[in-house]
C-alpha cells in the first residue's frame, strides 16, 4: 500500500505546534511505515508537491497577505486540511496585535521602542504585507479538522494521524485531546 | 411539598412542587449546564446556556428559571438543545478576549468547560477586536472587563449576599459593562473589598490579585479552615499549592457565614509582612541569644517553677486555641496556683442564661438592634446579615453613642441612654434579634434583659476566642506593675503589646510565646517561636459558642510550633505532664458563661 502523503507548513507561528509534533517520538519512527511526510519548515523542502498530499497540515495565524497565499496553496494541494494550535483556530496570541491594530504594532515594533536606531517599517515587495485584522485560518480557507491547543501535546498529533490512518476523520476531538491551553 | 411526576430525557421522575427544571434534575442526577446560575444566588436566565427543550412550549426554556409542572416532559440534550446551546456559547466566545492560554482562570474556568464540553474548536464569528478595561485599582483583586460574560453572578452576589450594592451593569446590548457605583474604578467606589465577588465568578474577570498566575487548579489543595480574624469563626478554604498558601476563599456550607467573607479574613489575613521569631531565644548577659527549643524550655520552666505564685501572672491573646487556653490555665491557675490570669482584649458580659443566638436568626428577623457594636469594623460578616435582613425590611435599629458605619443603613439611631426606647420598639416586634458589643453599658445590659426570651441576643465580641478564653476563666487583666515574673502568650497581636510591654517594666523575669518580633519579644528573657494561626490545627469557639476546627495548612516556619504544643511541652518541662485531649477541653471551652 502507498504511503499516505502528508505536508505540513507554518503562517505567523512560533514553530511550537511543529515542536509538539516532532514530540511524538519514536513513534515517528512507526508512523513513517505508513506515512511520507513530503514537505515541511523543518525539513529541505518546504512546498506541498505540485501532484497534491492527503493531509495538510497549517500552524499559525492569518497575520500578513503571504501567510493567505500559504495557506491557499496547501488548501488546493492537500484533500484533508487540519488546522492546528490555538494560532491557527483562533488566532491566537498573535490576534493580540488586533487590540492595537496593525499600523500601531508596526509603528511601534520598528520606529518606537527603546532600542531603536534608525528605525524603519519594513515595505519591500517581496514581504508579505500586515493585514489589518489577524485570524484564524478558517477565515481564508475551508478546515477539516481543528486541534486547538499551545501547543496541543504530542499525543494530540498522534491521535489525530492515527485516526486519519485507520481511515477515520475526527470531527470535533475527544476530551482527553482537546485542549485550548 | 407536593410532588409532581414529569419526564426528563425519557425517564419518569418525580420533582417537587415549585422547583425550577434545573433542581429537579440536578436532584434526579441529570446534568443540565448553567453559566449564569449559582446556588446561593437567586436564578435569573440571563446567558441561556441552560436550555431544555420543553413539550408544548414554543420556545427553548432556561431550566434554572423554568419550574416543573405536572406531567412536564423536557428534554436537556436533544440536538435542538445542543444546537442552540453551542450557537450561544460561540456568541459568548465571539465577545471579548476569551483566549484561554494566558488567563488565570484556565482550568478552573466554566466557560472553557462549556467550551470543551460542546466543542468549540474554532471561531465561528469574528475574531473580538475590541480591548476593555482592566480595573486594577483594588489592592487585593482585579477587575478584568475583557473576560466579563456579564452573567451577573458578582452583581447579585454583592446585592443579595453582602448586600452592599456596588456592582451593576450600565449601558445596553453589547455596549453592556459591569460598572462600580455610578462607573467609578473600584478603589473609588463603595466597594468593601470583601471579594465575595471572585468566588461567584465563573470566568477569569474577577482575580485575586495575590495568588492570580500562581497555580492551575489541579495543582492547588484546598483545606478546610476557620477564620482566625475576628470572634465569628467563617468558614474558609485555603487554597495552597505545595505548602504555600495561594489565597482564602469562603465555604458556601460554613455553618457561620454560609460562604461569606471579609477583606480582613480574605486578603489582610495573608498580607502581614512582620519580621518572624524563627528561633528560641533566650537573654544571657543581657543580650538575646538563639537557643535550642530544649534549652528555651527549661530556662522558662525554672523561671516560672521558682516564680512566687502571688507575683506570678499570665497573659494571653484571645487569638489562642481552645487546646491553648486550656493548657494554659491548668497549667498556670491549677498547677502553678499563678494570682493572675487574664486576656489581652475585652468581654461583653452575658445578658441571660438563655444560650446565644446565631447569625442565622437575622435571617428570619423583622427587628434588628445593634447595641453598643460597631460590626462594619469588627465583625464585617456580622454587618453583611444586618444589612441583608435591613434589605428585606427587618427594621434596624442602632444604639450607639457615637455614628457608626451602619448607622447609614439603620431606620432609627438612638443614643446608649436610650435604650428603653429601642427596647420597647423591639418589643414590639415578632422576631426581634439583640447584637451588642464592647461598648455595652451596664444599664443598656439591664434594658436589654427586660427581652430575654423575647429576642435571641449575640454578644459580639472583640478579640477572636474570647467565648472560650472567658468560659475557661480568665478574666480582664488588672495590676501587672506588681508582677515580678509574667508569662505572656503574645501569639500575633501587634499594637495591643505596646501597654503590656510598658506595664510589665518591673518584673523580674518575662516568657513570650510569640509568631513575630515586638517591643515585647525585645524585652523578653525568653522567647518561643509560635506557629501563625495558617501554621496549626485546633479549635476555636465562636462568639455564638459554636466551636469549630481550624486546620493546619503550611508548615510553620523556622522551628515555630503550634500555641497547644508549646504549652505541652513546658508543662512536661515543669515535671507535670497532662495530655492534650480535645476530648477534655471541649466541654469547658464551649460551655456557658456562669
Amino acid at each position: 500500500m502507498a504511503k499516505v502523503r502528508v505536508a505540513t507548513d507554518w503562517l505567523a507561528a512560533c514553530a511550537g505546534c511543529h515542536m509538539s509534533l516532532l514530540d511524538i517520538d519514536e513513534r515517528l519512527v512507526a508512523l513513517l511505515d505508513k506515512v511520507e511526510f513530503t514537505s515541511s519548515p523543518v525539513t529541505d523542502l518546504k512546498h506541498p508537491p505540485a501532484d497534491g498530499v492527503t493531509v495538510g497540515i497549517l500552524t499559525g495565524a492569518i497575520s500578513n497577505s503571504h501567510n493567505v497565499e500559504v495557506a491557499r496553496q496547501m488548501r488546493s494541494r492537500c484533500q484533508i486540511l487540519i488546522a492546528v494550535g490555538d494560532c491557527a483556530t483562533f488566532g491566537g496570541i498573535v490576534a493580540h496585535r488586533n487590540l492595537v491594530g496593525t499600523q500601531a504594532a508596526l509603528q511601534r515594533a520598528y520606529l518606537e521602542t527603546e532600542s531603536t536606531v534608525d528605525g524603519l517599517i519594513p515595505n519591500s515587495p517581496e514581504l508579505g504585507l500586515p493585514l489589518e485584522k489577524v485570524t484564524g485560518i478558517a477565515e481564508v480557507v475551508e478546515v477539516d479538522l481543528f486541534i486547538p491547543g499551545c501547543p496541543p501535546r504530542a499525543d494530540d498529533f498522534h491521535y489525530v494521524l492515527s485516526e486519519l490512518l485507520a481511515g477515520r476523520t475526527p470531527v470535533i476531538l475527544p476530551s482527553e485531546h482537546f485542549r485550548y491551553d | 411539598m407536593a410532588s409532581v411526576n414529569i419526564t426528563l430525557n425519557g425517564q419518569k421522575i418525580a420533582a417537587q412542587a415549585g422547583q425550577t427544571v434545573l433542581e429537579a434534575a440536578q436532584a434526579a442526577g441529570v446534568d443540565i449546564p448553567t453559566l449564569c446560575h449559582h446556588p446561593v444566588l437567586k436564578p435569573i436566565g440571563a446567558c441561556r446556556v441552560c436550555l431544555v427543550e420543553v413539550k408544548g412550549q414554543r420556545s427553548l426554556q432556561p431550566a434554572c428559571t423554568f419550574p416543573v409542572a405536572d406531567r412536564m416532559e423536557v428534554q436537556t440534550e436533544s440536538p435542538k438543545v445542543v444546537q442552540a446551546r453551542k450557537f450561544i456559547l460561540e456568541l459568548i466566545f465571539s465577545e471579548r478576549n476569551h483566549f484561554c492560554m494566558y488567563c488565570e482562570m484556565s482550568g478552573d474556568c466554566e466557560l472553557q468547560a462549556l467550551g470543551y464540553r460542546y466543542g468549540l474548536d474554532h471561531w465561528v464569528h469574528p475574531t473580538y477586536t475590541q480591548n476593555f478595561p482592566v480595573d486594577a485599582s483594588a489592592d487585593d483583586f482585579l477587575l478584568d472587563h475583557n473576560r466579563c460574560v456579564l452573567c451577573r453572578r458578582c452583581v447579585r452576589a454583592c446585592r443579595e449576599l453582602v448586600a452592599n450594592h456596588t456592582l451593576d451593569l450600565r449601558q445596553r446590548g453589547a455596549l453592556t459593562m459591569l460598572s462600580a457605583d455610578m462607573d467609578v474604578a473600584l478603589a473609588e467606589s463603595s466597594c468593601v473589598a470583601c471579594g465575595v465577588c471572585l468566588d461567584v465568578c465563573p470566568t477569569g474577570a474577577l482575580i485575586d490579585k495575590r495568588s492570580a498566575f500562581m497555580a492551575r487548579a489541579d495543582e492547588t489543595e484546598r483545606i478546610q479552615s476557620i477564620c482566625s480574624q475576628c470572634s465569628l469563626g467563617c468558614g474558609i478554604e485555603i487554597v495552597a499549592r505545595r505548602g504555600h498558601v495561594l489565597r482564602i476563599e469562603g465555604q458556601w456550607d460554613a455553618p457561620v457565614s454560609g460562604g461569606l467573607l471579609c477583606q480582613r479574613g480574605r486578603f489582610q489575613a495573608l498580607n502581614d509582612r512582620r519580621p518572624r521569631i524563627h528561633a528560641p531565644l533566650l537573654r544571657a548577659n543581657g543580650r538575646q541569644i538563639e537557643v535550642s527549643w530544649e534549652r528555651a524550655l527549661q530556662a522558662a520552666a525554672q523561671r516560672l517553677a521558682q516564680a512566687n505564685p502571688q507575683r506570678l501572672g499570665v497573659l494571653t491573646t484571645t487569638q489562642a486555641t481552645n487546646e491553648a487556653l486550656h493548657l494554659l490555665k491548668k497549667l498556670f491557675g491549677q498547677v502553678l496556683q499563678a494570682k493572675y490570669t487574664g486576656f489581652f482584649n475585652k468581654v461583653v458580659p452575658r445578658l441571660s442564661s438563655a444560650p446565644s443566638g446565631s447569625l442565622a436568626d437575622l435571617s428570619a428577623s423583622d427587628c434588628i438592634l445593634v447595641v453598643g457594636a460597631d460590626p462594619v469594623k469588627e465583625q464585617p460578616v456580622a454587618a453583611f446579615m444586618i444589612k441583608r435582613a435591613a434589605d428585606r425590611e427587618s427594621r434596624l435599629i442602632v444604639v450607639e453613642n457615637q455614628t457608626t458605619p451602619l448607622s447609614d443603613y439603620a431606620d432609627t439611631v438612638l443614643p446608649l441612654n436610650a435604650i428603653e426606647q429601642a427596647v420597647a420598639m423591639a418589643l414590639k416586634a415578632e422576631r426581634p434579634v439583640v447584637l451588642y458589643g464592647a461598648h455595652v453599658t451596664a444599664e443598656a445590659c439591664r434594658s436589654l434583659a427586660k427581652l430575654d426570651g423575647r429576642a435571641p441576643w449575640v454578644a459580639l465580641q472583640p478579640g477572636v476566642n474570647t467565648y472560650a478564653a472567658d468560659a475557661l476563666g480568665f478574666g480582664k487583666y488588672a495590676d501587672t506593675a506588681a508582677l515580678d515574673v509574667a508569662f505572656v502568650l503574645a501569639g500575633e497581636e501587634g499594637p495591643n503589646l505596646t501597654p503590656i510591654e510598658a506595664s510589665l517594666r518591673n518584673a523580674a523575669s518575662i516568657v513570650v510565646q510569640a509568631s513575630y518580633a515586638s517591643p515585647l519579644t525585645d524585652r523578653a528573657d525568653v522567647v518561643l517561636p509560635m506557629a501563625t494561626w495558617l501554621e496549626r490545627s485546633g479549635t476555636l469557639t465562636n462568639t455564638t459558642g459554636c466551636m469549630q476546627k481550624a486546620c493546619q495548612a503550611k508548615e510553620p516556619e523556622g522551628e515555630a510550633k503550634p500555641d497547644w504544643e508549646i504549652l505541652g511541652l513546658l508543662a512536661e518541662k515543669l515535671d507535670r505532664s497532662f495530655q492534650v485531649a480535645v476530648d477534655e477541653i471541649a466541654p469547658s471551652a464551649t460551655r456557658v458563661w456562669q
